[in-house]
C-alpha cells in the first residue's frame, strides 16, 4: 500500500461538500415536478454513489427510499460494464433486478472525469402512474407483476448525450399520465445537477485525493456504526409481527419473524422463518425489505452517522427468496414498501427488551387512499393520493412522547401534507375536517402520537377510489405498560344514506358525487404506565382536548372538576395508588 | 444641525451610525438591553451626546431621522413570550397551525419534538361558515358562533387574535364579518385578519403568518410605546422609521399593522449597505457574509436590491411575507470544535457564547472555539483584542485545543488549529452555496462583502473555497447593519392571489388587482408623508407550468401589464424558470398558470453619502506596527506577517498579503495571494493576485 496520507479535516471538508451536492438535487426536484407526490410530498430521494455504485451521501426525503439506490447502482454498473459512456442516462424500476416499488422510477447519469467513470449521480421518485392494470398502480388483484406495472430493466434513454427516442416513446407510450415524462426530465435535470457539481469538487481537490479521502470517509461512518452495535449486548433476539389481508383472501393472515444476532461489531437480520409469500400483491422485494431493516434499526442509533455505504457495512440482512419479504418473479408485489411497519415492530420487538432505552412503542401503519375523476368545473382529470389523511402518531419513547400526525415509520414525518387550500384547486373535493383525534393516542407515562380524523365531501364525475395499508386489525402496540394506539378506517357514506367500510386493499370503482368519505389515521402506542404520567400534564391535554376526562380517569387515573378542570387531588391519589 | 442615525439593536450590542449633513459619521456600540430594548437605545444616545458634549436633549432634538431595526418580535417568538393569543378559523380544520403539515424535520431522531405552538389547542376555535376554491359561500359564516367564541376568548384573558378562514384568500367577507364581531368583543385585543396580512393561497402558510403576526402584535406596540415615549421625553421630533424583513423601513403606525414584517428586522438593512460600498467599484451585485460570535449569515444583492424569499420560516414556524433570503449557520467565533464518533473533525452548531466564552477569554471556557484556533494561529493580537479593553491568554487556548482536538486526532496544536480554521470556513462556504447555487447562481461571479466582528479574518479562506477572486471589507464593517439603515427606503410588498389558466386570464382582472394593491401602497406611503414624485410600483406576477406546484416570482414592466402582454409575460417565465432550474418547457408548449399578483411600493428617501478618507500614496508604512508570526494559510507554514493599525492607512495605500490589519472592533486578514487597497470612503478591496486555481 502506497496510498497517499490521509488529510483528516479533509474528509470533514469532503463529507460536507457532497451533501450540499444531494441536497442540491433535492431542491432541484421539488421544485420542479409535478406530481403532488413528489413535490408536495416529496417522496424521492438523490443520492451520490461511487463507480462500483456504493453509495457516498444522499438526501432522503423518504427513509423507505434511502438504500434502495445503491442496490440498483451496483447492478447498472454491472449489467453495462464495458458500455457506460459520457452522457448517458439509464432509467429503471425493475423489482427483480433490485427495484424496490414498480412507481419508485429511477434516473443514473454516470460521472466521468475524462475517459474515467468516477462516480453515479441518480434519483429515485414515486411516479403517478407506471401503466399496468390500475391507474395509479395499485392493484389489488394483481398475481403477477405485469398485471402492475411496466416493467423498465435498467435501460438506457440517452446514450452519449443523445436521447434515445424510440426507447423514450416505448417507456411513456405505456404510462397513463403525461406528467410522468415531465417527472422523469426533471429526476434527469436533478443528475445533471449532481454531476456537474461532483465534478467541480473533483476539480478542486483532484482525483487520488477524491478516492482516498471518499474510503476515509467510509470508514468513519463504519466506525461510528460499529461503535453503536457494541453498545447492544451481544445475543440472539426474536421478535415477530402479523401482516393482515393479502388484497385477495379475506382473513389471510401471515408472519414476519426476525431473528436478530448481536456479535461484536456485526449485527445479523434473519428472516428465514418468515411466511411464504402471498399469491397477491402484498409482498416486499429484497430491496423494500432491507431498506425497512435498515431504516428502523438507523432511528435506534446516534442519528449524526454521515449515511454512505460505510454506515451499513457492518449490518447483515438475510431475507430468503419465496418469503413474503423477498417474493420470487414473477410475483406482484406492490405493497413491498408498507411491509415496513410490520417488519419494523418485529424488530422493535426484538430489542425492546434489550436495549429499552432506544426504541419507540408501535408506530401507526399507513392506510391510505388514492381518489381519481374528472374535475367538471375544470374539465380536467385529476388523482390525488390523500395524504392528510393517513398519517397517524408514532410509538413514544422513554423519554418523550410519539410525534401527533407524523406518518407510518416508513416515511417518519417525510411524507406532507396537501396545503388544504391546494387540495381543493388540485380536486374537485371539499375538505370538511382534517383534525388531531381525542384519546387516539396510546396511553402512557409517555404518550404514543395523535391520530388524526379526516372528513371530505366528494365532488367530480367518475370518482374511483383505491385503498392500500393496513392496521385496521391491530392497533400499533404499547410498551412497558403503555397502551396501544387505536386502529386505521376508510368509511363511505353515500348520498342514499348507506355505509361502505372499505377493506385495507380496495378498488371502488364508482364513488358518486356528494358522497361523505372518512377516514381515521390513529395514533402510536404509549411508553410506561400512563399511571406515572404527570396528572398536571393530563390535565392540560384534557383542556385542550386531546385526552378526554374519561381517560384521564380510567386510563391515566386523574380525576379533574368537569367544570374548572382542577385536579382532585384526593380522587387521584386513590386512583393511582397513594403515590 | 440635521442628524440622522441608524440603530440596531442586536442580541449582544446595540449598534449605532451617526451622519451628520456635513458629511461626518460617528459610530458607536453599546451593551444591549434584553428587557427593555429602549433603554439600550437611550443609554447609546446619552454617551454619544456626552462625547460630543452636548446634553441629550440638544443632540436628540438635533435628529431628523432615527432608523431602527429591532429584534424584539424575533425573540418573542423564538423564546415564546408573545401575547397570550386566540385563533377563529373554520369549522374542522382546528389543528392546521400545529401539525405544521405533518412534518418532522429529522427523520431517523425520534426524540426530535414538534415545535410548540403559538397558540395552544384550547385557544383555537372554530366556527361554520364555508367558502368554495372560488370564494363562493357554501355555507353563510355562524355569526353567533364567532360571538360566543369572541366571548369565550375574551373570558381566557387573550389579548390578541388571528382571524384566518378556508379559502378567504378568494373572498374577505366571511372574515371581515369575523373581524367586526370579534372588535365589538374584544375592543383592547390585536387583530390580526389572514385576507390582510397575507391574502394569498395556502391555508398553512396564511394561517401560520396571520398567528405569528397576532403573536408578536402586542409586543412589539409595547416596545414602540415605549420607545417612543422615552424619546419624545428626551425631545426627539424628527421622524421614527422601523426596518423591515423586505429590506425596506415603514413608518411604527404601518408597522403595528403588519408587525411579522419585522422578523428579521436587523440584518434586512446589512445587503444596502453592502451595495453602497462596492458601487464606487462599480459593482450593484454582491455577496454579503456576516459573521458574528454565535452565528454565520449569507445573503444576496442583484442589481442593488437584496434577494428575498416568500417562503421563510422563523423557528420551524411558516412566514409567508418577504423576507430577506438569508441563510443562518452555527458558525461564529464561539463556535466549539468536536470530534465525532467516527473520528472526524466538526467545529459547531454548539458555541460557548459569552459564557463561559472561548478558552482564551479566561472565564472558565475549557472547550476549544474558533476564536482560540485563530489565536495559536497569530491572528489575534492578545494584548489588544477588542480596541484593547481586553486581553486573551494564549496559554487556556493550546490547551483546550490540544485536550479536546490535536490529541484525539494526533495532531500538532497548530495543525489542530488550521484543521479547525478550515473546517468552519468550509461550512460557512456552504452557507454561501445555500443562497447562490441553491439558486442557479455562481457565486464566482459575485464580490464577497465582509461584515461582522469574525467576518474578516475568515473571509479570503471563504472566498477561496468559493473561487471569489474579488472581496470588500467595508468601513463599517462591524456595525453594517446599523450604516444600512439609513439607505434604506421606505417599502411595503402586497400580494393578492388570482388563481387561473393563462388561457383563461382575464385582463381587466389583472389590472384592476394592480390598481387595487397600487391605491393601497400609494394610501400607506401617503401617510407616511412620502411625495407622490417619489413613489414607484414594481409589479410581479407568481407564475408556474400548469399543474407544477412551485412558482416562480417573475419581476415585469409596468407597461408589460398595462398591456396584459401575455405572449410577454409567458418569455419572461420561461426565462425564469430556466435560470433557476436548467431548463423551460417554451418548446414544447406547456401552458401556464397565474397564481398571485404581487406590487412592491416603493417611497424614496434622500440617504447620506459615505464620508471621504484622506488621500494618501500607495504605500502604508506609515501604518505599520511590528509584524507578528502568524499561520499563512496557502503556504502551510508560520512567517512573520506585517500588521497595520487601521486608523493609520489612507486611501490609495496598497497592502499585499499575507498581512493583518487591526482595527478597534476587527481584524482583516489579507490572505497570501491577496493584495488589498484601501478606497476612497475607508473600505478594503481585496483582490486575488494569481491566475486563480
Amino acid at each position: 500500500m502506497n496510498a497517499p496520507p490521509v488529510d483528516k479535516v479533509l474528509v470533514s471538508i469532503l463529507g460536507r461538500a457532497l451533501k450540499s451536492i444531494t441536497d442540491e438535487m433535492s431542491i432541484s426536484m421539488e421544485k420542479t415536478t409535478r406530481s403532488p407526490i413528489l413535490c408536495e410530498a416529496k417522496d424521492f430521494v438523490t443520492g451520490l454513489y461511487d463507480a462500483e455504485g456504493r453509495m457516498l451521501e444522499q438526501t432522503e426525503n423518504l427513509p423507505i427510499l434511502s438504500f434502495s439506490l445503491s442496490p440498483v447502482c451496483r447492478h447498472i454498473a454491472e449489467h453495462f460494464r464495458g458500455e457506460i459512456y459520457p452522457g448517458d442516462v439509464f432509467f429503471h424500476n425493475d423489482v427483480f433486478s433490485f427495484g424496490n416499488q414498480n412507481n419508485d422510477v429511477a434516473a443514473f447519469k454516470p460521472i466521468f472525469h475524462g475517459e474515467k467513470l468516477i462516480a453515479w449521480s441518480a434519483t429515485k421518485g414515486h411516479q403517478a402512474d407506471i401503466g399496468g392494470a390500475v391507474r395509479g398502480g395499485y392493484n389489488p388483484g394483481a398475481t403477477e407483476v405485469w398485471q402492475e406495472a411496466l416493467r423498465i430493466p435498467a435501460v438506457k434513454v440517452y446514450e452519449r448525450g443523445k436521447l434515445r427516442r424510440d426507447v423514450w416513446d416505448l417507456i411513456f407510450a405505456n404510462i397513463r399520465l403525461p406528467i410522468v415524462e415531465e417527472d422523469m426530465r426533471a429526476e434527469i435535470g436533478a443528475c445533471t445537477v449532481g454531476e456537474r457539481r461532483l465534478l467541480e469538487l473533483v476539480e478542486r481537490i483532484g482525483l487520488e485525493r477524491f478516492e482516498t479521502h471518499k474510503q476515509a470517509l467510509f470508514e468513519a461512518a463504519r466506525k461510528m456504526m460499529t461503535a453503536e452495535i457494541r453498545a447492544i449486548p451481544d445475543g440472539v433476539y426474536q421478535g415477530e409481527a402479523k401482516v393482515y389481508f393479502d388484497g385477495r383472501t379475506p382473513g389471510s393472515v401471515y408472519t414476519i419473524r426476525v431473528t436478530i444476532t448481536v456479535d461484536g461489531e456485526r449485527i445479523v437480520f434473519d428472516y428465514s422463518e418468515t411466511d411464504p409469500q402471498t399469491n397477491g400483491f402484498v409482498n416486499g422485494t429484497y430491496t423494500s425489505s432491507a431498506s425497512a431493516t435498515v431504516l428502523t434499526f438507523l432511528q435506534m442509533v446516534n442519528p449524526g452517522i454521515p449515511h454512505n455505504d460505510g454506515m451499513v457495512e457492518p449490518l447483515e440482512i438475510i431475507i430468503p427468496e419465496g418469503t413474503i419479504l423477498n417474493a420470487a418473479y414473477p410475483a406482484a408485489t406492490t405493497f413491498g414498501n408498507h411491509l415496513c411497519p410490520p417488519n419494523a415492530d418485529a424488530i422493535i420487538r426484538a430489542l425492546a427488551p434489550v436495549i429499552p432505552e432506544r426504541v419507540t412503542a408501535g408506530w401507526n401503519p399507513l392506510l391510505c387512499s388514492l381518489t381519481s375523476g374528472l374535475d367538471p368545473e375544470k374539465n380536467d382529470s385529476y388523482v390525488d393520493i390523500f395524504f392528510m389523511g393517513l398519517k397517524g402518531g408514532s410509538g413514544a419513547t422513554c423519554e418523550c412522547d410519539g410525534y401527533d400526525h407524523i406518518g407510518m415509520i416508513d416515511a417518519s414525518g417525510g411524507i406532507l401534507d396537501q396545503d388544504y387550500e391546494m387540495f381543493e384547486q388540485s380536486t374537485p373535493h371539499l375538505l370538511l375536517q382534517h383534525e388531531l383525534l381525542c384519546d387516539s393516542a396510546g396511553a402512557g407515562k409517555h404518550r404514543g402520537g395523535l391520530g388524526v380524523v379526516s372528513r371530505v365531501r366528494l365532488g367530480g364525475e367518475g370518482t374511483e377510489l383505491v385503498t392500500f395499508g393496513d392496521g385496521d386489525v391491530e392497533p400499533a402496540f404499547g410498551l412497558f405498560g403503555g397502551g396501544d394506539g387505536t386502529l386505521n378506517s376508510i368509511e363511505l357514506h353515500y348520498p342514499d344514506g348507506k355505509v361502505y367500510k372499505t377493506t385495507s386493499k380496495d378498488i371502488v370503482r364508482t364513488v358518486p358525487a356528494g358522497t361523505l368519505y372518512v377516514q381515521v389515521a390513529g395514533g402510536g402506542g404509549g411508553y410506561g404506565d400512563p399511571h406515572q404520567r404527570p396528572a398536571e400534564l393530563v390535565r392540560e391535554e384534557v383542556r385542550n382536548e386531546v385526552i378526554s376526562l374519561e381517560a384521564a380517569r380510567e386510563i391515566y387515573g386523574v380525576v379533574l372538576d368537569e367544570q374548572t378542570l382542577e385536579i382532585c387531588e384526593a380522587e387521584t391519589r386513590r386512583l393511582r395508588g397513594g403515590e | 444641525m440635521a442628524l440622522q442615525i441608524g440603530i440596531d439593536v442586536g442580541g449582544t450590542f446595540t449598534d449605532f451610525f451617526l451622519w451628520s449633513a456635513d458629511g461626518r459619521i460617528e459610530t458607536h456600540k453599546t451593551l444591549s438591553t434584553p428587557s427593555d430594548p429602549s433603554v439600550g437605545v437611550l443609554t447609546g444616545l446619552e454617551a454619544m451626546a456626552e462625547k460630543r458634549g452636548e446634553s441629550l436633549g440638544d443632540f436628540v432634538a438635533g435628529i431628523r431621522t432615527i432608523v431602527h431595526g429591532t429584534t424584539v418580535t424575533t425573540n418573542a417568538t423564538l423564546t415564546r413570550k408573545g401575547a397570550r393569543t386566540g385563533l377563529i378559523t373554520t369549522e374542522g380544520v382546528r389543528d392546521a397551525l400545529e401539525m405544521r403539515r405533518g412534518i418532522r424535520e429529522e427523520q431517523y431522531d425520534n426524540r426530535y419534538r414538534n415545535v410548540v405552538p403559538l397558540i395552544p389547542r384550547f385557544l383555537r376555535r372554530t366556527v361554520p361558515g364555508r367558502l368554495d376554491r372560488r370564494g363562493r359561500e357554501i355555507t353563510p359564516l355562524d355569526q353567533d358562533a364567532v360571538r360566543a367564541e369572541a366571548r369565550w376568548l375574551a373570558a381566557q384573558g387573550v389579548e390578541a387574535v388571528a382571524i384566518c378562514l378556508m379559502n378567504a384568500f378568494a373572498n374577505p367577507e366571511h372574515e371581515n364579518a369575523a373581524e367586526a364581531i370579534v372588535r365589538q368583543e374584544l375592543p383592547r385585543a390585536y387583530l390580526s385578519v389572514s385576507s390582510r396580512v397575507l391574502p394569498a393561497i395556502r391555508f398553512y402558510d396564511r394561517l401560520s403568518t396571520t398567528a405569528i403576526n397576532a403573536y408578536i402584535g402586542p409586543v412589539l406596540e409595547g416596545y414602540l410605546h415605549s420607545l417612543t415615549t422615552k424619546l419624545a421625553e428626551a425631545g426627539f421630533a424628527g421622524v421614527l422609521l422601523i426596518m423591515q424583513s423586505n429590506g425596506g423601513v415603514a413608518r411604527p403606525e404601518i408597522t403595528r399593522e403588519l408587525p411579522a414584517s419585522t422578523l428579521l428586522s436587523g440584518p434586512a438593512a446589512g445587503p444596502r449597505a453592502a451595495v453602497a460600498y462596492t458601487e464606487p467599484h462599480g459593482e450593484k451585485s454582491c455577496i454579503l457574509i456576516d459573521m458574528g460570535g454565535t452565528s454565520f449569515e449569507a445573503s444576496l444583492v442583484r442589481d442593488g436590491a437584496a434577494t428575498l424569499q416568500t417562503e421563510g420560516e422563523i423557528d420551524r414556524l411558516r412566514l409567508g411575507l418577504p423576507m430577506l433570503g438569508i441563510s443562518t449557520i452555527g458558525a461564529g467565533g464561539g463556535s466549539i470544535g468536536w470530534i465525532d464518533d467516527g473520528g472526524l473533525l466538526r467545529m459547531g452548531p454548539e458555541s460557548a457564547g459569552a459564557a463561559p466564552g472561548p478558552a482564551c477569554y479566561g472565564r472558565g471556557g475549557r472547550r476549544p472555539t474558533c476564536t482560540d484556533a485563530i489565536l495559536v494561529l497569530g491572528y489575534l493580537d492578545p494584548q489588544r483584542f477588542a480596541g484593547g479593553r481586553m486581553s486573551l491568554d494564549l496559554e487556556q487556548a493550546r490547551q483546550a485545543i490540544e485536550r479536546c482536538v490535536a490529541k484525539p486526532l494526533g495532531l500538532s496544536v497548530e495543525q489542530a488549529a488550521e484543521g479547525m480554521y478550515r473546517v468552519i470556513n468550509a461550512n460557512m462556504a456552504h452557507g454561501v452555496r445555500e443562497i447562490t447555487i441553491k439558486r442557479g447562481l455562481d457565486p464566482r461571479e459575485f464580490p464577497l462583502v465582509v461584515a461582522g466582528g469574525a467576518g474578516p479574518l475568515h473571509a479570503c479562506a471563504i472566498a477561496e473555497e468559493l473561487g471569489i477572486r474579488t472581496l470588500l471589507v467595508p468601513a463599517t464593517a462591524s456595525i453594517l447593519c446599523a450604516s444600512g439603515m439609513l439607505l434604506s427606503d421606505l417599502q411595503h410588498d402586497y400580494v393578492r392571489s388570482y388563481v387561473t389558466s393563462f388561457a383563461d386570464l382575464d385582463p381587466a382582472r389583472l389590472q384592476t388587482l394592480i390598481g387595487e394593491l397600487q391605491a393601497r401602497g400609494e394610501e400607506e406611503l401617503g401617510r407616511e408623508g412620502v411625495p407622490a414624485s417619489r413613489i414607484e410600483h414594481q409589479p410581479a406576477l407568481d407564475l408556474r407550468y400548469v399543474k407544477q406546484y412551485h412558482e416562480v416570482t417573475v419581476s415585469l414592466p409596468r407597461e408589460v401589464i398595462d398591456r396584459a402582454d401575455l405572449g410577454a409575460i409567458a418569455r419572461a417565465f420561461h426565462r425564469e424558470h430556466d435560470r433557476l432550474y436548467g431548463y423551460n418547457l417554451e418548446a414544447e408548449g406547456t401552458a401556464l398558470e397565474l397564481i398571485n399578483v404581487r406590487l412592491r411600493s416603493i417611497g424614496r428617501t434622500e440617504k447620506p453619502a459615505l464620508p471621504r478618507l484622506a488621500e494618501g500614496g500607495a504605500d502604508p508604512e506609515a501604518a505599520a506596527r511590528p509584524p507578528r508570526r502568524a499561520f499563512v494559510p496557502r503556504s502551510g507554514g508560520y512567517a512573520n506577517v506585517p500588521v497595520y493599525d487601521a486608523a493609520l492607512l489612507r486611501a490609495g495605500n496598497v497592502i499585499d498579503g499575507p498581512a493583518l490589519i487591526e482595527r478597534s472592533d476587527t481584524t482583516v486578514l489579507v490572505g497570501a495571494g491577496f493584495v488589498a487597497r484601501v478606497d476612497a470612503h475607508g473600505s478594503y478591496l481585496l483582490s486575488a493576485t494569481g491566475a486563480g486555481e
